[in-house]
């Protein structure tokens, strides 16, 4: 009864998921908020890979794909109060040394 | 004055040896015209090719230094033959973040039905080498 229309889902799908969460966590304009999608993306990913049992498996998909949908909502809500500043994790080596030598 | 008359009657030999080329059978100059049109032709189709493609010799050194810069590959493992999960020990999570980064390195969206298909340093190369939105 309780695995009745729980059909877990294929491989495709599941990397399926897996690229759009890493797409959507490529749309975040905050750099520690777009890092830690994408770390916390693999994580879950990892953490759950060597799952076997089918509802285990249908029910970490239906979490990720409620993730992908709140982070797709939180990249635009993001994107209204984009920081104004880049992080210092941005700016590349070459930048950084002439701002220091100017000063 | 004198570049636009030359350009105009430039163009119209090529248009007008058009429609002659295949109706005049074996005329005395229908061998020029279609020698005249043919290097036009050639001309523009290669710098359409060069404009629009990546070099393949240049995709692959990018390919395959975007696959070295990958945590967890073994550098010195990295060849032009190798296979993502076979030779690199990589699985298909893995090899769903090497596509990702190669999009991100040659700027344009791998949609998922090909990403699935890039599984070796050689598809990624034969892929992006003959994607005109690669950069």
């Amino acid at each position: 009864m309780v695995s009745m229309s729980l059909a877990a889902p294929t491989r495709t799908e599941i990397l399926g998921l897996y690229r759009s969460l890493l797409r959507t966590a490529r749309e975040f304009c905050d750099y520690n908020i777009r890092e830690y999608t994408k770390r916390r993306t693999a994580d879950g990913f990892r953490q759950n890979q060597n799952l076997t049992d089918p509802d285990s498996i249908f029910s970490v998909y239906q979490e990720g794909k409620n993730q992908l949908a709140l982070a797709k909502r939180q990249s635009v809500v993001y994107s209204l109060y984009a920081p104004k500043v880049k992080s210092v994790m941005e700016l590349d080596a070459a930048n950084v040394i002439t701002t220091n030598t100017s000063n | 004055m004198a570049a636009r008359g030359a350009l105009l009657k430039y163009l119209k030999v090529n248009v007008t040896s058009v429609p002659r080329n295949p109706t005049s059978a074996a005329g005395g100059d229908t061998g020029l015209f279609s020698v005249a049109f043919n290097a036009v032709r050639r001309r523009f189709s290669t710098e359409e090719v060069r404009g629009s493609f990546l070099d393949k010799s240049e995709v692959s050194d990018r390919v395959i230094s975007v696959v070295k810069n990958f945590q967890k590959v073994d550098p010195s493992q990295v060849t032009l033959n190798a296979h993502f999960q076979n030779d690199l020990g990589l699985d298909s999570l893995d090899t769903v973040e090497i596509v990702m980064a190669l999009e991100e390195e040659f700027g344009f969206e791998i949609p998922d039905n090909e990403a699935d298909k890039i599984s070796s340093i050689n598809l990624a190369v034969d892929f992006i080498a003959s994607h005109p939105q690669a950069k």
